[in-house]
């Protein structure tokens, strides 16, 4: 086969690979963000302590690590749960949350990088999965496991959740939540308790987005900065409020950024990627999958 | 199945502005009763407080249904609706992303509802077949007889013995407000409801109305026990009618 055409073809696979990546990074904020409006810009460093946890947790245990993430996120639904009940109790009631509530999350975001700098160290940690060194090879294509399976198991979760919204009263009250409150309270629902729950899912969500990362790559505590531009990106470019959308965002991220780190080099990649952002929003700006209110 | 509203001597207030002026009126069990006014007199000012939206500075308000009497003064709106009080909001207030079944499906949130989901669907469908052909289409995409449609199947879905409807005609084409009133009669008459309306409107309303109270300034200022008496009432003539 002709060179290039095996490059692109390896860019567009590892393109996904890495998408697949973003999507489990943004599908949380895909709840907080894009359903219930609240804007945490904290999550990448949610899913950072995931990552670290896991970490520490295989190295104590030799469990693995995704199986570790999927074992953390009770504890993570209820520290989200917990948050935003704080948020709700200081800004949200108040209607202080356009920028104080920002502020907030962008407070809990150095709290918990310099919480695990603290304990854990300014190192990097890893956690290696048994499958981590094996590569599957299609023709003249690569698929590595190290980064196939969290993958896999990320979309699973999201397949998950988005059964759960549409099928369940608690799910289309979430994905109603952000539309109209005072509507919710008329058909007896408590939105206050449908956001608790739902940013739950979204941190708990982090938590398995942070045993994917640690899987493939090593993670410190800073690790979530990279995320924080791409997955606001991603979710937007999805449409805000769908799931579907923002893992066909997140894969389309990823190949455009793969490809042309492949041909152009990396440091294009970003300018590329946020470009082609741009680009979505100019012309669709309700998202690539958003529907217009 | 009896269910009734007794509002007694109210008085609400938005900070410093009074709006409701020792309002008292009844809505026995089974009946239609019109609340009439032209806008900013009180109308939906008093559906907030029969919700719990608001709370009165003075006076009382409960329902009794079936023999149990609850008051609903200090009531979340949760636990108001949950009692079997179900609203049509002003504006509708519609989740506009979300398809017509996902609207209607909310409306039977509650648990109380949930069993007799799939008969009060039916019922929605029947009344409403361009609901039925719509079903998976977003709301927002709607027009404003189908959205007004909607709310009506979502108030029908909350399983209610008493229905509030505030402004049903607002924003409708007059066609529309005569077919939506009428929808509103069917409504009540098939599954038993007690009904108070909230209605500028008002041919359209003493149309299904078997009585009606008129506000004006917040006050209830004309009650008429027929629909013949309202339209012979001085104060209607004046207000409405232009006479």
């Amino acid at each position: 086969m002709d060179p290039d055409l095996v490059l692109l073809l390896n860019g567009i696979v590892s393109g996904l690979l890495l998408g697949g990546l973003y999507a489990a990074a943004a599908a949380g904020l895909s709840v907080s963000f894009g359903m219930l409006d609240v804007v945490n810009i904290a999550h990448p460093a949610f899913m950072v302590l995931g990552a670290m946890l896991v970490a520490l947790l295989w190295g104590a245990t030799g469990i693995d690590p995704l199986v570790l993430s999927i074992l953390l996120t009770p504890a993570f639904w209820a520290l989200g749960a917990a948050l935003y009940v704080a948020y709700h109790h200081f800004f949200e009631r108040r209607g202080d949350e356009a920028i104080q509530g920002l502020a907030f999350f962008f407070g809990v975001l150095f709290i918990i990088e310099v919480g695990l700098v603290l304990t854990l160290g300014p190192e990097q940690h890893f956690a290696d999965a048994s499958y981590a060194n094996t590569t599957i090879q299609l023709g003249e294509v690569d698929l590595p496991l190290r980064m196939l399976v969290p993958m896999l198991v990320s979309l699973l979760a999201i397949g998950g959740l988005s059964l759960f919204l549409r099928r369940t009263f608690m799910g289309r009250a979430i994905a109603a939540v952000a539309q109209d409150r005072e509507a919710l309270r008329l058909l007896a629902i408590d939105p206050v308790r449908v956001k608790r729950l739902a940013f739950g899912i979204s941190i708990a969500l982090a938590a398995l987005a942070g045993g994917a990362l640690v899987v493939v790559q090593p993670v410190d505590a800073t690790s979530g900065h990279v995320f924080i531009g791409r997955v606001f990106a991603i979710v937007i470019m999805g449409g805000l409020s769908s799931l579907g959308g923002c893992v066909l965002a997140a894969l389309a991220f990823g190949v455009v950024e793969n490809v042309t780190a492949t041909f152009y080099g990396p440091s294009w990649s970003p300018a590329v990627a946020f470009g082609c952002l741009l680009l979505v929003l100019a012309v669709r700006p309700q998202g690539l999958f958003g529907r217009a209110a | 199945m009896a269910a009734s509203l007794l509002i007694e001597d109210v008085d609400a207030a938005y900070g410093a502005v009074r709006a409701l002026d020792g309002v008292s009126l009844r809505v026995d069990s089974g009946e239609t009763v019109a609340l009439l006014g032209t806008n900013g007199n009180g109308k939906t000012t008093l559906m907030r407080c029969i919700l719990g939206l608001l709370k009165p500075t003075r006076g009382r308000i409960s329902v009794t249904i079936d023999g149990v009497t609850t008051d609903l003064v200090g009531r979340s709106p949760e636990d108001i609706v949950n009692l079997g009080i179900a609203i049509v909001p002003e504006g509708r207030r519609l989740f506009p992303r979300l398809s017509v079944e996902e609207n209607l499906l909310l409306g039977a949130y509650r648990r109380a509802a949930r069993p007799s989901i799939p008969r009060h669907l039916e019922f929605c469908y029947e009344a409403f077949p361009r609901l039925k052909e719509r079903r998976s289409q977003a709301v927002g995409s709607m027009s404003g007889g189908e959205q007004q449609m909607v709310a009506l199947g979502r108030a029908v879905m909350c399983a209610p013995k008493i229905l509030l409807v505030d402004e049903p005609s607002v924003g409708l084409a007059p066609i529309l407000v005569a077919r939506t009133i009428e929808k509103i009669a069917e409504l009540k008459e098939k599954l038993g409801l007690t009904v108070l309306m909230a209605e500028q409107n008002f041919h359209q309303a003493i149309r299904i109305a078997d009585r009606g109270y008129v506000l004006v300034h917040g006050h209830v200022e004309f009650q008429g026990d027929s629909p013949a008496a309202l339209g012979d009432s001085e104060l209607v003539r004046k207000f409405y009618l232009g006479l």
